[in-house]
């Protein structure tokens, strides 16, 4: 296990300030090393969408540095930034998918960073890639709705196609922003055994911002909290007790227990 | 390691800053507002009130000097107006005191813009109601509908092929106007075009061009192209193409900006590039309004059709044209009759085929 402990992802003293005048990242320090599973946790509107999006650059950050694989990815563009959002793979609260095309045409989208464009518009795809397509079905268990429509399915397994969909592009790294937010608590917790999955059988370095503690301490290998733009905590999630929980959600904050 | 709380002064500036700049760019245009509706007041109780109703004269005497001192006085007057606070314009712009005076300012003003303007409409349009009651006017329509319900059938040939000309003089300029329509779309689509300054001028000049395309009627454009390329239905198909291009490119564009960003954000994640972003995430959500709008266009397009054949575009249009000015009502009857079934029977079948599309 110590070969994981190469470091994949520093930010250091990362700012953010849209256009609006909002503060949403305060200068936020931290390491990933390879195959952790870090939890993201806060209120709504602390910074934790934000952080996310500005690690695989959907969003430029106004400050600081992010550093994926030893290589600064702060500002960088076009091709090059390409090439990076290829190996991050991202999962959504609204799981994002394509409603009108099949289960499987989705999952392939994930693909198409390194499909070439006039094969990804004929979409004329080799046997290969939907082979490989009906593989991350298989991993998330539901390669029987292949061919169905993506909106025609339940929450729950529209967000493991999204799944599917970032394993498609082999990512070193799986960012997921609040995936269970918008699930019952027995689907939130099962998809939460996939990330699981993917992060203990693949390696795949997951992080994932979540809002029930007991799924944070049931999956989390590491804990940052953030309030206001900046981290105020950062540990193990057992660390989290009832002093901290009161810092980081407010003193009216009561916890909310899924099993 | 225990966090500072955020000062948060900066965010606050700014907010600030803005509301007060806000608020001062709001008062310049209570101000060009105020002057307008002053000036607007007085032109309407001169001319149309007073001259040509209370004096009742024919050709109103006009000269540019009087309107410029009105000007003036309205410019003096609607700035004072607009600082004291208590205007119209005020109240729109969220700038007024609140007290009871802008309160019945406000109130009375409204209604008098609202009297004067109904008033001046009324004389202008010289509403008459006894001119639409006399005995010799009602004779003559009651003529003109008799014979229009006494349809001649005799020339139903004619009439037939004059309408099915009508009807592929839409279709074809619906038909010819997708590709164009398709591309332009995704240039004057917002969502699209606004990441860089470039982009964005590309994006407003297409769309003034577009503006003006579409604010010249279908009827104007026929008659241009009747000299153009000869009257006929030619002329009439690339005038009704013209038009669907700058209306639907509107409604296309409009469509793409509206669409959900987050599967566009999930593709662009994955690493694809701006063609398959916009192929694979813009595309597959705009499909279903892209074809809706274009059936809608050919059944408005089949009307219009009838209407530029009046000016010589061809079709159905041209012929009632024709049997118009000789004055056979049975004739024209029969060509009513036709439009009114074929308009009737598109309009059915283009809402049935958007309804089962969604």
């Amino acid at each position: 296990m110590d070969f994981n402990k190469r470091m994949l992802l520093k930010v250091q003293n990362l700012k953010k300030i849209y256009d609006s005048g909002t503060h949403a990242l305060n200068g936020i320090n931290f390491e990933v090393n390879e195959g952790e599973f870090l939890v993201v946790i806060g209120l709504s509107g602390s910074g934790k969408s934000t952080l996310l999006r500005c690690i695989n650059r959907l969003i430029e950050p106004t400050s600081g540095t992010i550093k994926f694989l030893e290589k600064d990815i702060t500002h960088i563009k076009g091709e090059e930034l390409r090439k990076i959002k290829m190996q991050i793979g991202m999962v959504f609260q609204q799981f994002n998918l394509i409603k009108r095309r099949s289960v499987i045409s989705n999952v392939i989208n994930g693909k198409l960073g390194s499909l070439g464009t006039l094969e990804s518009i004929l979409e004329n795809y080799s046997d290969d890639v939907y082979f490989e397509a009906n593989k991350c079905l298989e991993i998330v268990g539901i390669k029987e709705k292949a061919k169905d429509r993506a909106d025609s399915l339940s929450g729950g397994q529209q967000q493991r196609v999204a799944i599917a969909r970032s394993l498609m592009q082999n990512p070193k790294l799986l960012l997921a922003d609040e995936p269970v937010a918008s699930l019952d608590p027995a689907t939130s917790n099962s998809i939460m055994q996939y990330f699981e999955k993917i992060n203990k059988e693949f390696g795949t370095t997951v992080i994932c911002s979540l809002h029930f503690l007991s799924l944070v301490r049931r999956y989390a290998s590491r804990v940052i909290a953030l309030k206001a733009g900046e981290i105020i905590y950062e540990g193990a999630p057992s660390g989290i007790n009832e002093s901290w929980f009161k810092t980081i959600y407010g003193e009216d904050a009561g916890e909310v227990e899924i099993k | 390691m225990m966090g500072r709380l955020v000062p948060g002064e900066i965010p606050l500036n700014i907010a600030e800053k803005n509301k007060l700049w806000e608020q001062k760019f709001n008062f310049y245009k209570a101000v060009l507002l105020d002057i307008f509706f002053v000036f607007y007041s007085i032109l309407v109780i001169q001319r149309a009130i007073y001259y040509k109703f209370l004096v009742g004269l024919r050709d109103i005497p006009f000269s540019w000097g009087q309107t410029l001192i009105i000007f003036i006085l309205s410019i003096i007057a609607g700035t004072l107006w607009t600082g004291t606070r208590t205007s119209l314009s005020c109240k729109l712009f969220g700038i007024a005191k609140d007290n009871k005076v802008t309160k019945w300012t406000v109130e009375i003003f409204s209604w008098f813009l609202f009297d004067l303007t109904f008033i001046a409409g009324w004389i202008i349009t010289k509403i008459s109601i006894v001119s639409l009651f006399s005995s010799e006017g009602l004779q003559g329509a009651g003529r003109i509908f008799g014979a229009l319900f006494q349809p001649q059938f005799g020339i139903f040939d004619d009439v037939l092929f004059a309408m099915i000309e009508t009807i592929y003089i839409a279709l074809v300029a619906t038909l010819i106007s997708i590709p164009p329509t398709l591309l332009i779309s995704f240039f004057t689509a917002r969502n699209l075009m606004k990441e860089s300054k470039i982009t964005l001028a590309v994006y407003y000049i297409l769309r003034i061009i577009l503006n003006f395309i579409r604010s010249v009627e279908p009827l104007i454009w026929a008659i241009i192209f009747s000299v153009w390329v000869g009257i006929g239905p030619f002329a009439g198909m690339i005038a009704l193409l013209v038009h669907s291009i700058a209306s639907n490119a509107k409604l296309y564009s409009e469509a793409i900006e509206s669409i959900e960003a987050g599967p566009v954000e999930a593709v662009s994640a994955t690493g694809a590039n701006k063609i398959q972003i916009v192929w694979h995430a813009v595309v597959p959500q705009i499909i279903l309004p892209f074809l809706s709008f274009t059936i809608y266009r050919w059944d408005i397009n089949v009307r219009m059709a009838t209407i530029i054949g009046l000016v010589g575009g061809g079709g159905i249009g041209t012929m009632l044209m024709q049997y118009q000015g000789l004055a056979r009502w049975r004739e024209v009857g029969l060509i009513v009759l036709m439009i009114a079934f074929v308009v009737w029977v598109m309009d059915y079948i283009s809402a049935k085929i958007r309804e089962a599309i969604y």
